[in-house]
């Protein structure tokens, strides 16, 4: 009982880290419909954000979330406004997003490694291997912070998209976008914002993983992949699927040691993926645009 | 018109093979002949994931080069030869170590190729060394496998790791045997899933089977490198109740994995990362008092410096050369690689990859490496065989050597005294 405990903790916790990272790239999916191979170098440099705020100011990594939000926010501005809004929009600009934004990683990664060198860092604060007792079970300080922002983060958004005017002109542009300009709305805005906003989440994704893991400028990766496995089980687009989509993964990781080797437990979220695109492509919650 | 004879219509096919033959004889002749200097080559992981290491490699390399620069040269049948070194950054990629590895050899001319840091690097590149008969010393590849492949012009410097795995248990079976430690005494087996963490857990799994029961070996699992999560894997091992907790990992995940460990509340009487343990970046990102009494093995270790010998000439230079700074492992495998090379080239009196071989396969050097004594055994695929060093983090940041005795500077502890508390 007490194994089922720790796993189950395990789990939930690890569902708070996967949540937290694939938001910003179902976001960007859901309304612009480009995915954002860029998301990895945007996690990897919210990490170093963090870490020269931290570092550098001594500041706690929590207290840097605006911060490193607000920089990424703008990072994510300047990278529409100057490349990704020149790419054809629908089918046709698929494979150029793609390369652009995969080439976007690639410069930020090796600007990382110019800047910073490959060594690994690590963000280490007074709480850093802190934990508290919980149901027989010890968990970590900060993967229960990282969760309790996994939580908040979703209901934030959904709070955003659906009681203010910019995220009822968000979920409208991504319906139909042609219908917007003809009501007004300002869509290449709209469209800029929700970059942004896609963007800074992965920042503080980048963060909260600094508060956790070693990083270097190959961090990222990882990242990336987990995020895509989490989005399209959740159902591209799917705000409220992602985070359900997240703990799925998660609970199937981690209670995959009880029957499997360790080392083939990372791959049991592929071969989840696999079998939603073939049964349910569209995504276990699928079908849903934004909420 | 054709002005072919239509008799030998493979004529002009044949006279260029015959061309190309001769161009290709022609580096191996010009390497036999009297040469002015001598060339030697080398990739380093300067940037990219292994930039870290390849930069401590680099300042190994750059030291035995200033060193024999700074004595005019090597003496090379009778005359001193001028030595010089082509350095190109492999940027962490295999792809980048073979073909750089070839322009060396095919392009640049060079006589003698030292090795790239990390073993898949060096499995990858050395191939090209073995094709093109090129002596290729290197201190950067651990794992057996590179070597089981018997190539004949490969050195390797680096023990294998299973030597450290079986290091790091004698030193717990002088423990279990003083009572320390429990008997029998279960172990928890963690091994990163490379061929670094498979040459680790044959070599505690040997131990332990050869032990007649003393250890049990009750969780053995790999990981992935890199995991971002063992809060499984660390579920299992604590229902494991186990003894001593060993592990072999890289530094992030080393680092990944004990701030979940000392987070779970967990302790064992013997915890040990392998060869890691005592890093400062590890030290920075989990706090003195949670690495402390962490066991570790390397190759080399600046204490091996305190006492008159190789080691301590190499710890005196280094720190002339680099501001005071301590040398780690690292350095001293790169300059101990490239000094091997150049005793080799000396001994054989003659810039002859054939010669130069032939000396690397049967010398036996005073080292500045565990034993005192270097050689490259063919049983064991020209692989190192020298012991590791076994250190223990202390509360004061230090991290002695505690075994083998005739180098250790201080006593051990165990059981673990963290646990106690």
């Amino acid at each position: 009982m007490d194994r089922f405990v720790d796993l189950a903790v395990s789990a939930v916790l690890l569902a708070g880290l996967y949540a937290t990272m694939a938001y910003g790239l179902g976001l960007i999916y859901g309304v612009l419909r480009v995915v954002n191979l860029a998301h990895g170098g945007v996690i990897m440099a919210g990490a170093y954000l963090g870490w020269i705020l931290h570092g550098w100011l001594g500041l706690d990594p929590y207290l840097a979330i605006p911060l490193v939000v607000g920089v990424t926010f703008l990072l994510g501005v300047l990278t529409y406004r100057v490349l990704v809004r020149h790419l054809p929009r629908g089918a046709a600009g698929g494979p150029a997003s793609l390369l652009l934004l995969f080439g976007v990683w690639l410069v930020l990664r090796n600007a990382a490694y110019l800047l910073f060198s490959g060594n690994d860092q690590t963000i280490r604060t007074a709480y850093s291997t802190r934990a508290i007792p919980l149901l027989g079970s010890y968990v970590s300080v900060n993967r229960l912070a990282v969760l309790a922002i996994a939580v908040v983060t979703p209901a934030a958004l959904q709070l955003l998209l659906k009681r203010t005017y910019l995220g009822r002109a968000i979920r409208a542009v991504a319906q139909n976008a042609d219908s917007c300009t003809l009501v007004g709305i300002d869509v290449e805005r709209i469209y800029t914002i929700t970059f942004g906003l896609g963007t800074a989440l992965a920042g503080l994704a980048g963060l909260l993983s600094a508060t956790i893991f070693s990083f270097n400028p190959g961090f990222g990766s990882g990242e990336l992949l987990k995020s895509f496995v989490v989005v399209v089980l959740g159902g591209l687009g799917s705000v409220f699927g992602t985070g359900i989509a997240a703990l799925v993964l998660a609970v199937v990781e981690v209670f995959a040691i009880l029957v499997l080797p360790s080392y083939l437990t990372a791959a049991v979220g592929f071969v989840m993926l696999v079998l939603v695109l073939v049964f349910r492509p569209g995504g276990l919650f699928g079908q849903r645009v934004l909420g | 018109m054709s002005t072919r004879n239509p008799r030998r219509p493979y004529a002009p096919l044949l006279l260029a093979l015959a061309a190309l033959a001769a161009a290709a004889a022609l580096p191996g002749a010009a390497a036999a002949a009297d040469k002015d200097k001598i060339l030697i080559g080398a990739t380093l992981p300067l940037t990219g994931a292994e930039a870290r290491v390849g930069g401590f490699f680099k300042e190994g390399y750059d030291l035995a080069f200033e060193q024999v620069s700074k004595a005019g040269g090597l003496e090379v049948g009778g005359k001193k030869l001028p030595v010089q070194f082509l350095l190109l950054d492999d940027t962490s990629t295999q792809a980048s170590a073979v073909s750089l590895a070839d322009r060396l050899v095919n392009s640049d001319r060079v006589d003698f190729l030292l090795g790239t840091y990390a073993s898949h690097l060096v499995e990858a590149q050395s191939t090209v060394a073995e094709q093109n008969r090129v002596p290729y010393v290197n201190g950067g590849g651990g794992a057996t496998k590179i070597y089981k492949r018997k190539f004949k012009y490969l050195f390797g410097l680096i023990s294998p790791v299973e030597l450290l795995g079986g290091t790091l248990m004698q030193w717990m079976d002088e423990q279990q045997k003083a009572g320390k430690l429990p008997k029998p005494a279960k172990i928890a087996l963690l091994w990163e899933n490379t061929a670094h963490g498979k040459d680790f857990r044959k070599g505690v799994s040997d131990f332990a089977g050869k032990s007649g029961g003393a250890y049990q070996v009750v969780v053995d699992e790999s990981f992935e490198l890199n995991a971002r999560d063992f809060g499984a894997l660390l579920g299992k091992v604590k229902a494991a109740n186990v003894d001593l907790f060993l592990v072999d990992a890289h530094l992030p995940d080393y680092i990944t994995m004990h701030r979940q460990y000392v987070a779970n509340g967990m302790c064992h009487k013997v915890v040990s990362y392998g060869a890691r343990g005592g890093e400062k970046d590890a030290v920075k990102a989990l706090g003195q008092e949670n690495v402390n009494y962490v066991l570790s093995g390397v190759w080399w270790n600046a204490q091996l410096g305190t006492k008159p010998g190789p080691s301590q000439e190499f710890v005196k230079a280094f720190k002339a050369k680099y501001g005071g700074r301590e040398p780690e492992w690292f350095q001293a495998l790169a300059y101990e690689s490239a000094r091997a090379l150049f005793t080799a080239i000396q001994q054989a009196g003659k810039v002859d990859r054939e010669a130069v071989r032939a000396k690397l396969a049967s010398m036996k050097m005073p080292s500045l490496l565990p034993g005192g004594t270097l050689e490259f055994k063919a049983e064991f695929g020209q692989q190192a065989q020298n012991s590791f060093v076994v250190q223990q983090n202390q509360p004061d940041g230090t991290s002695p050597i505690i075994f083998p005795k005739d180098v250790a500077s201080a006593a051990g502890v165990a059981p673990n005294p963290r646990c106690a508390k």
